[in-house]
């Protein structure tokens, strides 16, 4: 973390792949069991690097992912075959977020990437075209701009596709020759890109638009879907959240004390009640808002409180610096959600004797509107 | 000197089973001794026989206490069951060794501190919770559990240890797994010893080796139970051993879980005497042993007699590969296959294509978690990400249809059954109802005299705790000549059947028997009722007169009202159909007047002095004793109304009862509607606490509100009263008048709206002239007097 600090001091985010180049090279050093094609490091080594633990020669590897590590060992087994991976899940469930590190950790990069969105062209997934070039030269192999995908192709190494149910259905075919047949061709020349072995594609789709596009089942049969989860238990999540604000934190130079964990305790608690319609205690039943409130917003409204404890107050995280971002974070439609807030403030947050700061915070912050 | 081998098994393992049959193939032993109590010995050769298709289970049962019983559940990859086939099928002479259950299950009971009490729910006893989640991380997380699985959990009471399992066998299995860096020792086990190609003796070897270690660096203290109870049971196998070296075999083959093998090897036996003290003086019991047909779902560890065998489905399939073909190299891709199959059956997509990459991830998932072939946990997880696009809905599907499986092993006719098992199976197969594991439900129409005699079976045994088949909704239907069961024939039934037979030798003598003393242990009223209604639907007369026998005297000494009242409904319901049945009535009359009689004169008295719960229990007591009067036009009601009426007439008396009992009269026109007029508005008064109003009126409505639709002075009444109510104490009844008015339907609800939307107009009875302009309907009224013949003078 330190090394990593200091290398990419004046950058607010570090690739994976440099942030944690320190922990890949020692997994490199100790790694003796056979490497598929290409590949930076072993199966194991890649499961290992995204799970954490401690290696041989006593360095310490963090873990990236906290979750169930059968869900971790069979994408890397996916990437191993020649089928593509797709990670499902609702928003903020860290599927970005293990495909970035699984792309580090085997092909030592992971900046190729698509992102899909609704407007994604072809060109895209495909490549593009250098027009002054093309209009002085004709179509050449050098009038040629290759996309991610292309040139992951040729260099054998591992391309994200971010979101890609947003992307519309004829693009997302395109993919399937790539996918079934690894070449790419190029009938403006007459040519074609072979992928090189090692050649493969991480995509992340969101449960929650699964409807927007839907992937074909010809796509989809050439992906192997693994379904990321929201956390099981409240402590698993805390400690989710607590372990992303800790380095965010420091990635964004916040000093401020996060001891006072009760608070993430808290800001989870809220979340994951409103998510499943229920009270911890499984007492109360409670109307779900229309946000999805995953951990990764958990994360950010604890990112927004200790910014705001820091520069505003003395340095320690309280109710009033996480409610402005906890409404935030609930109320997405005004009127719906708005009421459910209400409903939960009065009727949960209210009767807890220990959370009299936040139920007075969070009405002081309606007042004030 | 005779050459004995001790192999060493995992109970339940099919790679244990494939070397058990490598080994007795080489060996070719002169003698087999299986692990198990010696009195199986008998029913053993029925192993052979045609019919006998596993999975089964040895069941042994205290003759003179069916209910404790032990269960000795095989599947054809049991080792224990093949090392008995190939005994039977070569001609050698096979026996069991182990404690003799005369001794287990005597101490059972006799009991120790935590051994079964009176009645260990051997039958029924709900599983220890260990419901797996088929698609979970770890298939068996907890390696005690998988780690040595019992071949034999017996029908001990569970005595507060969630694992009943655990005390039978230490966790030599999830010791050797540990050390060798697993987390799983089932994993372990599959991995280093049944997934091994060596040859089948030495591998023996090595495993008795490794558990001689384990077994060194026991420390529990010898007065430990486990210890105790394992010291026995090694004393008597080596006893039995002994024995068998004596009769000078040449060559014995012992097969035992791998825990005991250290021990069973000759060369370490203690002095015989040794042995002997630690056996003498054992309580002893008389049992007996038989054959049962089992499930595969009784296999796995989901269920109470769970035989640790999480995946039964998958042990069939390695054992069947391995059998037929004899090597491990495909196993992986035709299990996805049959997992394509299944989800196919479901009408879910799974290409062929598809199988391939799904066994290409199998083996990348083995390589990436260090295993030297796919088991059945890469497998899931592969078929789940192929195959059913990371959904775990039908991997659930899968594991119940596939995994689990739905096999039901047979037994021959010859294994001894108990007679009432006999008469049990006679009736099934006259009736055509065959038991099956799968739950089916069918439907009896009662009026065809074959399916009464179904309906009649079914509910004899539901007498005897026989729980086959349990009534279901019938569906749309209110006739009476309809009845729906669910049947699901589970394998503990055969306990039942067994722990039954005590009662009789045929089912219906049985449950004659049996009601017969449920009723002189009844303690209460309502039970001895409620077996009258049951015995009426087992068609059982010599059971009904046995407790109609007790309940005469029992009425007579009752005190309590609301029993009495209770009472009234099967007794009514016993007169009334027990003639169509052809039971002789007269006496079962002659209780039911006097229990009216007798329950009219108290009830007044009873009624007085209620709280909330109590009115409640008395008003449904009420209702059920009117309901049952009801079916009887002849009997005479004039007690039950004087009764009624002194109720209704008092003011001490709780609302919600005065208030049915006001309508009860009124429903049986005793009470005219301005005089109900009157008492209603009494009862909604102002200085009448508002709940107790509101309960009054909850008595009074409840039912059907074509009386407030139909009376509009009772309605106006009700909307004064509920307009008139304070705000604080409207709160408080609130909730009684929401539920009072909510049991009427919507129509009628909105009816009452609608009347009382429309404004308070002045009400519109017949006869209330006040309101009517009789000059402007002079012309009408001589016209309609004119038709009528009258002469009109107005």
């Amino acid at each position: 973390m330190t090394d990593a600090q200091s290398s990419s001091a004046n950058i607010l985010r570090a690739h994976a792949e440099d942030a944690y180049a320190d922990e890949l090279q020692a997994l490199a050093a100790v790694d003796d069991r056979p490497r598929p094609p290409s590949w930076r490091l072993s199966p194991w080594a890649v499961a290992t690097y995204v799970l954490g633990g401690t290696l041989p020669d006593g360095t310490q590897i963090t873990p990236k992912y906290l979750g169930s590590a059968r869900l971790v060992e069979m994408a890397v087994a996916t990437l191993a075959t020649d089928r593509a991976l797709l990670l499902l899940g609702v928003p903020g469930t860290a599927k970005t977020w293990l495909g970035e590190h699984l792309a580090a950790a085997i092909s030592g990069i992971s900046t190729l990437v698509v992102q899909g969105t609704a407007g994604t062209p072809e060109e895209a997934l495909r490549y593009g075209w250098n027009y002054a070039r093309l209009l002085a030269d004709g179509p050449s192999r050098a009038a040629l701009v290759a996309g991610p995908v292309m040139r992951a192709m040729e260099t054998g190494s591992l391309v994200r596709v971010e979101e890609l149910t947003r992307i519309p259905s004829d693009v997302q075919d395109s993919l399937i020759t790539i996918l079934s047949e690894k070449t790419l061709p190029i009938p403006e020349l007459n040519e074609e890109v072979q992928a090189r072995k090692g050649f493969n594609v991480i995509a992340t789709a969101n449960n929650r638009d699964k409807g927007v596009n839907d992937l074909s089942s010809a796509l989809r049969r050439r992906f192997n879907t693994v379904v990321l989860p929201l956390p099981d238990s409240l402590d698993q999540e805390v400690e989710i959240v607590a372990t992303r604000v800790r380095s965010l934190g420091t990635a964004l130079e916040l000093p401020a004390d996060l001891a006072a964990l009760s608070e993430i305790r808290r800001v989870v608690t809220v979340m994951r009640e409103l998510r499943s319609g229920v009270t911890q205690d499984k007492r109360t039943t409670l109307k779900s808002p229309t946000a999805t409130l995953s951990t990764a917003e958990a994360i950010s409204v604890m990112t927004n409180g200790l910014s705001l404890a820091t520069h505003f107050g003395d340095g320690t995280v309280r109710a009033e610096d996480v409610a402005a971002g906890l409404v935030g974070a609930v109320v997405k439609d005004p009127v719906q959600d708005q009421v459910v807030w209400q409903e939960y403030l009065e009727t949960v947050v209210r009767n807890r004797p220990d959370w009299k700061d936040l139920y007075r915070a969070c009405r002081d912050l309606e007042s004030s509107n | 000197m005779t050459d004995v081998h001790v192999l060493g098994i995992r109970h339940h393992g099919p790679g244990s089973a494939r070397s058990v049959a490598e080994a007795l193939a080489s060996l070719r032993p002169n003698l087999v001794l299986v692990e198990g109590p010696p009195e199986l010995d008998a029913v053993l050769p029925l192993a052979g026989e045609v019919g006998m298709s596993p999975p089964v289970a040895a069941l042994i049962y205290a003759s003179d206490e069916p209910r404790l019983a032990s269960f000795y559940p095989v599947a054809d990859f049991s080792p224990e069951w093949v090392a008995i086939r190939w005994a039977l099928s070569t001609g050698t002479p096979v026996r069991a060794i182990d404690l003799p259950a005369a001794h287990s299950l005597a101490l059972h009971i006799d009991g120790g501190p935590a051994a079964a009490p009176p009645s260990p729910p051997s039958s029924t006893s709900p599983p220890p919770s260990s419901t797996e989640e088929p698609s979970g991380a770890e298939p068996s997380s907890d390696p005690s559990q998988s780690g040595s699985p019992p071949e034999v959990p017996v029908a001990e009471a569970p005595d507060g240890d969630t694992r009943p399992k655990r005390p039978y066998r230490p966790d030599a299995i999830g010791m050797l797994a540990q050390a060798a860096g697993y987390s799983d020792a089932e994993r372990w086990w599959e991995d280093a010893v049944e997934h091994r190609d060596a040859g089948p003796a030495d591998r023996f070897e090595a495993i008795t080796d490794a558990i001689a270690e384990i077994r060194a660096v026991d420390d529990r203290p010898a007065d430990h139970p486990d210890v105790v109870e394992n010291v026995r049971r090694e004393a008597a196998m080596r006893r039995l051993l002994r024995a068998a070296i004596r009769e000078g075999h040449g060559r014995i083959v012992v097969v035992c879980g791998a825990y005991h093998a250290p021990a069973l090897v000759p060369a370490n036996f203690p002095p015989a005497a040794a042995d002997n003290k630690v056996l003498a003086g054992l309580p002893k019991t008389k049992v007996s042993a038989t054959w049962v047909p089992w499930t595969s779902g009784r296999l796995s560890l989901q269920s109470g007699y769970g035989a640790g065998v999480t995946a039964p489905g998958w042990y069939q399939h390695l054992f069947a590969h391995w059998t037929t073909r004899g090597s491990t190299a495909d196993v992986a891709s035709t299990w996805l296959v049959r997992v394509a199959q299944t989800l196919r059956r479901e009408k879910l997509d799974a290409s062929t294509a598809s199988v391939v990459e799904a066994s290409r991830m199998a083996d990348a998932l083995a390589a990436v978690r260090g295993r030297p072939s796919p088991g059945l946990a890469e497998l899931d997880d592969a078929a789940q990400a192929v195959l059913c696009e990371g959904s775990p809905l039908p991997m659930k599907l899968v594991h119940r249809e596939l995994t689990v499986g739905h096999q039901l092993g047979s037994v021959p006719e010859s294994a001894p059954t108990v007679p009432l098992a006999a008469d049990l199976a006679a009736a099934q197969s006259r009736l055509r109802l065959k038991p099956s594991a799968l739950e089916e439900v069918i439907a009896i129409d009662l009026r065809k005299p074959n399916q009464l005699a179904r309906s009649v079976l079914l509910h004899r045994l539901a007498l005897l705790g026989i729980h086959w088949g349990t009534p279901t909704e019938t569906g749309r239907t209110t006739g009476t000549f309809k009845e729906a069961w669910t049947l699901s024939w589970e394998p503990e039934l055969a306990v039942a059947v067994v722990e039954a037979s005590r009662y009789g030798t045929t089912v219906a003598s049985a449950a004659a028997t049996f009601v017969a003393e449920r009723a002189q242990d009844a303690d209460s009223l309502t039970d001895l009722s409620e077996l009258l209604a049951d015995c009426l639907l087992a068609d059982l007369p010599d059971g009904i007169s046995s407790v109609v026998k007790v309940l005469a005297e029992r009425t007579a000494l009752q005190q309590d009202v609301p029993p009495l009242l209770e009472s009234i409904a099967p007794l009514a319901r016993t007169c009334r159909y027990g003639n169509v049945r052809g039971v002789d009535v007269t006496e079962v009359r002659r209780i039911l007047d006097a229990a009216v009689v007798r329950a009219s004169v108290g009830l007044p008295t009873a009624c007085s002095g209620l709280d909330d719960d109590a009115a409640a229990v008395m008003r449904r007591a009420v209702d059920s004793a009117q309901h049952g009067l009801s079916l009887l036009p002849e009997l005479s009601l004039e007690d039950w109304h004087r009764a009624l009426a002194a109720v209704a007439g008092s003011d001490r008396i709780h609302g919600s009862v005065a208030g049915r009992a006001t309508r009860l009269l009124l429903d049986a026109g005793l009470l005219d509607r301005d005089d109900v007029a009157s008492r209603l508005s009494r009862s909604l008064s102002v200085a009448t606490p508002a709940p107790q109003a509101a309960a009054w009126l909850d008595g009074f409505l409840s039912g059907d509100a074509v009386l407030l639709i139909h009376d509009r002075r009772l309605l106006q009444i009700v909307d004064d009263w509920v307009a008139g109510v304070d705000d604080e104490v409207f709160e408080d009844v609130l909730p009684l008048l929401r539920r009072t008015f909510s049991v009427f339907s919507r129509p009628e609800r909105r009816e009452i709206g609608e009347q009382l939307s429309r404004g308070t107009a002045p009400a519109q009875r017949p006869g209330d002239t006040s309101s009517l302009d009789i000059a402007a309907a002079g012309p009408a009224i001589r016209a309609m007097a004119r038709y009528l013949g009258w002469e009109a003078s107005a």
